[in-house]
């Protein structure tokens, strides 16, 4: 849907003719959505002008920003971000950074390395913004979902800055809640977003202690990247159990222990994925360790502050492994291995090897919560793929789920996925199927509601109304209707 | 004299008017000025609380929810307006739900920190409570309150310990929070084990964080649940004196950031005496002089696997730490022993209140604020309190990390005799003053209460306006506690 | 062949953005962390690697659409592979392929660069990418050179047309040919028969242009009759090593960058660096002699029906992982004196010089401002000169550093081991 010469020039106006573009040859790699155009604000004046030429044209605008996923009505205006990408600053005193939204996780982490510290990692991996709400593999120590932010810098979707709790009040950022009730209560999606409206400029984030190295000693040449030696004070191992009971009665312990910098509980697919650097061995990995593993498990990363820290977590991990029933994985004690693995999940966070790799495509199902709940329903769910990959629609993991714990086990998140080809139709329906399945199941069970995909005013009704009040609060924000969901994801 | 109490409060059945009723809830030890409701009524349970915000939207009856016992202080009890209705959830006391497994509590809004307290000690776990909370204080109360919670480690985000929350928005419409929203009741999540643990959504908004912080302008909650966490096998509490708050901050910022430390605070020897002396002035002041200016209190702990190992080696990492910063943590700030400062703040405060034992009254100004504003900060509220006529020495100060020491909860103590009406109105005229003068040195007031809000929330009109549409939304009608806050 | 082969591939980009940077555990730090000029310049996602394959998937199904947006992009792309190499430490699929063969495409569709064509022009008059001036073999004048058309030598010195052509570069030609005299190598030149290789105009998307060059040239070494080429230029060793092979012209021939003859040369005890060069230096890995010189792999096969990208026979993705970055180190780290402090973006996933993909013609202030980048880089490792072992890239270091005034050095390796051994 183009836009007229005069509703051009306008945007233009606001950020130079070199930063925007409505030629829709750009538009297939923005997700094929045929959008009025594309615009690359500079910095949170722009953003403001931009909106408020969207609400006085009535233009739909989102924000993007690495860009990985996401779904866009036609002829809305694209913001993508990526001129916006500076670190702000990083206060090690108060424990956060700030950043504009094009900061990916990788280049903070690595200033913050430097200086001792880091953050949390999303699983959607370095390669996204440091600001996305989301969770991910360092969860244990790092927290996640919409728990790491402090101050956030937002432009409304009517146009207005409001900078939330201490920024607005002090001027800082070390606090976004307040004065009284908090702006978090929506502020909980970060930029690239398909779901806070209005855009997020910049936010500032927890950080946390690394016991690490400033950098991590890789040695080799791509794809073959090693560590030259494990770090002192770490060990990362991975531990299989005879059932998922055992398994997670280790992951509880573990937990209450606060041993673990890490714990994520990868199925062995997900190891051999993470380990390989092609489909065919990781094919051959998976069978391998399939044999090797006696059950589902977890990877696991010990961090110590001091050796004598170390020792002791390592003496409680290996009490709780033994009392649970569990064997470590004596390839993963390989240093190579290891060492790869380590990196992967602190550095890189995975992802797209596990989840990319092998067949280009994946849906999930991903519950952020109470842990012994949802792997109760993650059960059933991971049965329910049997069939699938017996049918060759799906890449065979045994049917397996993971997850991991959040802030020691507080929380957690449960996650199951189904890999197979995009350009097989049969294997894309029944995999639709399947998610439709055990999303409805996990309501009618009482487990959770899964909220992704289109809104269900059924589920909005067995869950408080939420879709309700969330409706009537966009629309006060957003009374022009400007900032809609859906929206992208990272 | 019967109170003039508006036809529609009376219409409502079991509305306590009697003088003595509407007295109490007139005023209270703050600086607002006194209101006196037009009734009193005293809920059982949800179903009468939502019939109740049902009714005040009808006939437009503003209700002030009150959860804890008296004396309260903070004037968010006290009604803004005539024509009032408080709905007093004291007496609201079931505790609900204590799970280990899950480390969690569900309670009602009358249940205090004592009562549960104990029930959840019967279960291993403990609460990461405030400093020393009165006898009478609502364990739901503090949690919407967002007060400051004495073991920082544990306090991943301000909105900890809250899990969930169920509540009636000022609509009358019932909502539950986080985990608990859905699907089905809370009975049917138990059935499957579904525990009311998660605190954020569902879906994009996390609305317990606009229930906190509120002051009952939003809605009112009948339940809570809350994170636990576990009872240590194992407390090696710790004091470190100091004439400079510097060694001590510097201390506390590595206690947290390493997770080594359980509790960990800061307290003036002003407060520390008051919190232990048996009678005052003498024996007070007699306690203070043998306590340095600054004290650290910390603990290090042990819990189910090797804890005294655990201790062990955390121990020799703190004294590295301390050693660099040339101090020795001991075992006795003076006559106050470490295990004696452990065992009070793990209760709430006995009687009588520790803030009214100096003088009878306190007025606190509380606020957020960084490391490195702490000091001047300090040093400016001296001064000012100098300057008015109340001395320094006599000003308590508590400081607290907060959130895993991303910021600093800061509050100042004025204790003074309320029967003494210049002290009062030097402590009035202080407290006001400091708002002025500390937002100017970086202080951050999250949770500003009484006449001073206003002057808070005036700093930030863009959050205001937000706040606002939020309020239309949740209470369009203004039932709930309308004059606090910006409503 | 063609774009169409590429289909799958194209569609396999899930849009993660890792082209756009240096592989992720590399990352160190803010600065440095991109690896894509062209994204680094132009912002919009389509100048990515992942962004040009999505629209090649697109155009592939839609059919082309040609605008000036789509051939700004596709011109603006110096070739460098970056985006392969980061794209392929977790992804097995062809990236720098389909973008190659969507230049080709566009070209074969006469949709040009006027710039590149005028090179194009110039490489069919007179067998070189650069302007011509006097003789091909002039550089050699008083050296003493064997004559590989007329003489039997072991080994082909292929020049190369800038070192061949460019008065300020024809000393790397003086001081390779010198090298390998000094080492005694059996080797010749063609002299004023050399012909361009045919590499640039690959790149550039002019694909029967290069086959031209190519034939010629295997034409040249064949009756030579030389089993080894040795060059010291990247795109030359690039077009010879890879690009040959790729189209079954390479014959069994061995190439050889100089650096790795070099380092050769000194293990066999052949060549010694015995003059102390105290310098400081840090060393730029040419893209076509680091990530796209790696051998190619040759296969062909079909995609095993079913959930898995996979293929039968199983397919070996070039990821970068083969070029050559060692023997150039070693070469600098046996002349004694040198202190060789690394860049932050290296080998694999170096930063390109600027000059590749004919942007140097088509658009000299982007290859300029991408060659600024680079310079910054090395100036922040403290070094006092930049070290780099092909002529294209030198030369576009030199412009960059007269025009920020920069107080670094540039230098080939050829020069710094002839002073070693002078």
């Amino acid at each position: 849907m183009a836009l007229s010469k005069d509703v051009y020039t306008a945007f233009e106006d606001v950020v130079g003719p070199e930063y925007i573009c409505a030629d829709p040859v750009i538009m297939p790699s923005y997700h094929s959505t045929e959008f009025a155009a594309v615009i690359l604000p500079e910095n949170t004046a722009e953003v403001q002008a931009i909106v408020r030429l969207c609400n006085q044209y009535k233009i739909v605008f989102r924000p993007i920003c690495t860009g990985w996923t996401g779904t866009f009505a036609k002829g809305t205006i694209l913001l993508d971000l990526r001129r916006m990408n500076r670190i702000v600053e990083i206060n090690e005193k108060n424990m956060y950074a700030v950043v504009e939204p094009y900061v990916i996780t990788a280049q903070l982490q690595a200033e913050l390395m430097k200086r001792g510290l880091h953050l949390n990692v999303k699983g959607a991996g370095t390669n996204c913004s440091a600001m996305l709400r989301g969770h991910g593999h360092l969860d244990q120590t790092t927290s996640g979902d919409d728990r790491n932010h402090l101050a956030i810098e937002w432009v409304t979707p009517t146009g207005d800055i409001v900078r939330s709790g201490s920024l607005g009040s002090a001027d800082e950022w070390f606090c976004g809640d307040g004065p009284g009730p908090s702006l978090r209560s929506i502020l909980t999606s970060a930029v690239p977003p398909g779901v806070t409206p209005g855009v997020f400029t910049k936010a500032a984030l927890k950080i946390y202690h690394w016991p690490g190295p400033a950098r991590f000693p890789i040695q080799g040449v791509s794809p073959n990247y090693s560590l030259s030696e494990i770090p002192p004070n770490f060990m990362a191992r991975y531990y299989s159990f005879p059932s998922v009971e055992k398994m997670w009665q280790a992951e509880r312990k573990i937990g209450e222990s606060e041993i673990a910098f890490e714990l994520m509980g990868f199925n062995v697919a997900m190891v051999a994925a993470n380990i390989t650097t092609c489909n065919e061995e990781e094919e051959q990995m998976f069978r391998q360790l399939s044999q090797a593993v006696q059950g589902p498990g977890f990877f696991v990363i010990i961090a110590g502050n001091s050796a004598p820290d170390f020792e002791y977590k390592k003496r409680v991990l290996q009490q709780i492994v033994g009392e649970s029933e569990g064997k470590s994985l004596t390839q993963l004690e390989n240093p190579r291995l290891e060492g790869i693995l380590l990196c992967q999940c602190v550095r890189i966070s995975a992802s797209i090897r596990e989840t990319f790799r092998p067949g280009g495509a994946f849906k999930s199902i991903p519950i952020m919560g109470q842990r012994d709940l949802t792997i109760k329903w993650a059960i059933g769910a991971g049965q329910a793929k049997l069939p699938l990959i017996e049918k060759g629609l799906i890449v065979d993991d045994g049917g397996a789920f993971f997850g991991w714990g959040v802030e020691q086990g507080h929380v957690g998140k449960t996650e199951i996925f189904c890999k197979f080809d995009p350009q097989n139709e049969t294997a894309a329906k029944a995999v639709e199927q399947w998610q439709k399945e055990q999303g409805d199941r996990a309501f009618r069970e009482r487990y959770f509601a899964s909220l992704m995909g289109e809104k269900n005013p059924d589920i909005s009704k067995g869950m408080c109304n939420y879709d309700v009040w969330w409706r009537k609060i966009q629309e006060a924000l957003d009374p022009n209707r400007v900032s809609p969901e859906p929206g992208a994801l990272v | 004299m019967a109170a003039a109490a508006s036809p529609a409060s009376v219409a409502l059945a079991g509305t306590d008017t009697t003088q003595a009723a509407l007295d109490a809830y007139a005023k209270d030890i703050s600086f607002v000025n006194p209101v006196r409701p037009a009734g009193v009524v005293r809920p059982k349970n949800a179903e009468e609380v939502q019939r109740i915000v049902e009714f005040a939207n009808r006939t437009r009856t503003p209700l002030v929810p009150v959860s804890s016992g008296p004396p309260h202080f903070r004037g968010d009890t006290v009604p803004s307006v005539g024509g009032a209705t408080i709905v007093d959830l004291s007496g609201m006391k079931r505790i609900i739900n204590v799970q280990r497994a899950n480390r969690v509590a569900m309670c009602e809004p009358g249940v205090t920190f004592g009562e549960l307290i104990a029930e959840v000690t019967k279960h291993g776990l403990r609460l990461n409570m405030p400093l020393l909370p009165r006898k009478t204080k609502s364990v739901v109360g503090s949690l919407l309150g967002r007060e400051p919670v004495v073991m920082p480690k544990y306090q991943w985000d301000i909105s900890d310990p809250l899990a969930c929350a169920g509540l009636f928005f000022g609509t009358g419409d019932e909502f539950r929070t986080g985990q608990a929203a859905g699907p089905g009741t809370i009975e049917e999540q138990w059935a499957v084990g579904g525990m009311q643990k998660a605190p954020y959504g569902p879906g994009t908004p996390s609305l317990h964080r606009l229930i906190q912080g509120a002051q009952g302008t939003m809605g009112i909650v009948t339940w809570a649940s809350m994170r636990c966490e576990l009872r240590p096998s194992l407390e090696e509490p710790f004091v470190l004196g100091a004439s400079q708050l510097e060694p001590l901050l510097e201390l506390a910022y590595w206690l947290v950031r390493l997770r080594m430390a359980n509790e960990c605070f800061i307290l003036n020897s002003t407060n520390l005496a008051a919190i232990f002396a048996q009678d005052f002035p003498n024996a007070y002041q007699n306690l203070k002089a043998t306590l340095p200016p600054w004290i650290l209190f910390y603990t290090v702990a042990g819990y189910e696997y090797l804890p005294e190992e655990r201790v062990g080696s955390q121990l020799k990492d703190i004294t590295t730490i301390t050693q660099r910063l040339g101090v020795e943590p001991v075992r006795a700030a003076g006559a106050v022993s470490a295990n004696a400062l452990l065992r009070a703040v793990q209760q709430p405060s006995e009687e009588p209140y520790w803030k009214l034992r100096p003088k009878g009254a306190c007025q606190d100004v509380f606020y957020l604020t960084m490391y490195e504003k702490l000091e001047s900060q300090v040093a400016a509220m001296s001064d000012l309190a100098e300057k008015a006529g109340y001395p320094a020495a006599n000003l308590g100060v508590y400081i607290q990390p907060v959130v895993q020491a991303t910021s600093y909860h800061c509050e100042f103590n004025l204790f003074y005799d309320p029967e003494n009406r210049q002290e009062r109105m030097r402590v009035k005229e202080i407290s006001s003053l400091a708002i002025g003068s500390l937002m100017g040195k970086g202080a951050f007031f999250s949770r500003p209460y009484g006449e001073t809000a206003g002057a808070v929330l005036n700093r930030d009109a863009a959050t205001i306006a937000v706040l606002k549409t939020f309020k239309q939304i949740f209470d369009p009608n203004q039932v709930m506690n309308p004059g606090k806050l910006c409503f | 062949m063609g774009l169409e082969q590429y289909k799958g591939d194209m569609e396999m980009c899930c849009r993660c953005s890792d082209c756009k940077f240096v592989p992720m555990q590399q990352v160190g730090g803010f600065q440095f962390a991109n690896v894509c000029p062209s994204i680094s310049k132009y912002n919009f996602h389509s100048y990515s690697g992942g962004g040009r394959l999505n629209i090649g998937a697109d155009m592939l199904k839609n059919g082309m659409t040609y605008t000036d947006k789509l051939l700004d992009i596709v011109y603006n792309c110096q070739m460098c592979g970056a985006c392969g190499a980061s794209c392929n430490y977790a992804m097995d699929m062809e990236v720098n392929e389909p973008i190659s063969e969507f230049r080709i495409r566009c070209v074969k569709d006469g949709r040009t660069n006027p710039a590149l064509d005028k090179t194009i022009a110039g490489l069919r008059q007179h067998g070189s990418m650069v302007p011509v001036a006097g003789k091909r073999g002039d550089w050699a004048a008083g050296l003493g050179l064997k004559d590989a058309t007329r003489e039997k030598v072991d080994v082909l010195y292929h020049v190369g047309c800038l070192t061949s052509y460019d008065p300020n570069l024809q000393k790397l030609a003086q001081a390779t040919a010198k090298i390998l005299l000094k080492a005694g190598v059996n080797f010749g030149i063609a002299g004023d028969a050399e012909v361009c290789c045919g590499g640039r105009a690959y790149q550039m998307g002019y694909q029967e242009d290069f086959l031209a060059q190519a034939r010629k040239n295997m034409a040249l070494v064949k009756q030579a009759g030389v089993k080894t080429v040795v060059t010291a230029c990247a795109d030359g060793y690039q077009a010879f090593k890879v690009l040959y092979d790729k189209f079954h012209l390479k014959d069994g021939l061995e190439v050889l960058h100089i650096s790795e003859y070099v380092a050769r040369l000194i293990h066999e005890g052949k060549l010694t660096l015995e003059n102390r060069i105290d310098l400081s230096v840090t060393y730029h890995d040419p893209c076509r002699l680091g990530r796209l010189g790696e051998p190619w792999v040759h296969w062909q096969g079909k995609k095993v029906p079913g959930d898995r990208f996979v293929f039968d026979p199983p397919k070996t993705y070039r990821r970068g992982t083969y070029g050559v970055y060692q023997p150039p180190r070693d070469v600098l780290q046996s002349i004694p004196g040198i202190k060789l402090t690394e860049m932050a973006r290296i080998k694999e996933y170096a930063w390109c010089c600027g000059a590749g993909g004919g942007v140097s013609d088509s658009n000299p202030e982007f290859a300029q401002w991408t060659a600024q980048e680079r310079i910054e880089e090395a100036a922040a490792t403290g070094a006092d000169a930049l070290v780099t072992a092909c002529p294209w890239c030198e030369r576009t270091f030199e412009q960059a550093i007269r025009a920020t005034g920069s107080r670094l050095k540039v230098y080939d390796i050829v020069e710094l081991v002839e002073k070693a051994i002078a």
